[in-house]
């Protein structure tokens, strides 16, 4: 697919506006149906989008593996550390109201920032999940699995 | 009486989440292929999904935001977060199932549930049984 016109055209146009879509979701999810799950997944198609057009190894050096992994292990730590910055100030675990001065404003920071984490975890998992199909190397196994049947028979 | 245009017109999700479920359930047990087996599981997840949002949302209700009003309709929003925690565990069911898929590929070389299936069935034969039908084979051959 790498050196189909077309599609090499229309991946460069739409990467950006896929990303931008998944931004709104991702922000606007607090008031109107979507949020994190949502955006998360809409951003990893960007990127899935575009290891599918111009390889897998192209899409790897967009995201590292090592970056891949750091994101993941980010956005579970961003939420977790919303909710024990709650408790930390003195409220109970994920409880926005103690962010900030105003309640309001505390839920508002709270949700936003615990949907951010969601979605930065939920595109780390999804683009790690492609890669790791994607990538599937049958012959890293095909030895094995021989030995295995070598040595069923020898026992049976 | 009922009328059997009102039973589509007033309960179609209802109508939808059936056809989903049935199709589902009929590609899971018709097809051999383990990859189409999963895309019918994934249809199968996805008339539950339909069908508790269905019993969850209320016409008219809102979000449940507390509001000034006193005369506000919400929707129930417990099927909806029961829904969003199954959608993400469906994500990873079928992940996992797609990863067997491919080491089986790998061990067997094929996808097709038959196929593994005689394949895994000569390899447990004892030595000497599979041996004479080797011979067996080879003079019918």
């Amino acid at each position: 697919m790498r050196d189909n016109p077309v599609l090499r055209t229309c991946a460069k146009i739409l990467f950006a506006p896929i990303i931008v879509f998944g931004l709104y979701v991702q922000f606007h999810g607090d008031y109107s149906p979507g949020g994190g799950f949502q955006a998360g997944v809409i951003i990893a198609a960007a990127f899935i989008l575009h290891a599918l057009i111009f390889g897998l190894e192209a899409g790897r050096r967009l995201v590292p593996q090592w970056l891949n992994l750091a994101l993941l292990a980010a956005g579970v730590l961003l939420y977790g550390g919303v909710g024990v910055a709650g408790m930390s100030m003195g409220g109970l675990y994920l409880d926005y109201n103690v962010l900030l001065p105003d309640p309001s404003a505390g839920q508002h920071v709270g949700i936003i920032l615990v949907e951010f984490g969601v979605g930065l975890t939920v595109t780390a998992v999804m683009l790690a999940l492609f890669h790791a199909f994607a990538g599937f190397n049958p012959e890293r196994f095909g030895d094995e699995t021989s030995d295995e049947a070598d040595h069923s028979r020898g026992g049976s | 009486m009922i009328d059997p245009v009102s039973i589509i017109t007033d309960s179609w999700n209802y109508l939808i989440v059936i056809c989903l479920m049935m199709g589902g359930l009929f590609i899971v047990i018709s097809q051999n292929n383990l990859v189409k087996k999963l895309v019918g599981l994934a249809i199968f997840q996805t008339s539950v999904f339909l069908f508790y949002i269905t019993v969850g949302k209320m016409a008219g209700g809102t979000a449940p935001i507390l509001l000034d009003s006193a005369d506000v309709a919400y929707s129930n929003p417990l099927p909806h977060v029961l829904i969003l925690t199954a959608i993400v565990v469906g994500v990873a069911t079928t992940a996992l199932g797609l990863a067997l898929v491919l080491r089986i590929h790998a061990a067997f070389g094929s996808i097709e549930d038959d196929e593994v299936l005689t394949i895994k069935a000569e390899a447990a034969l004892p030595r000497v049984t599979r041996a004479a039908s080797e011979t067996d084979s080879e003079a019918r051959s």
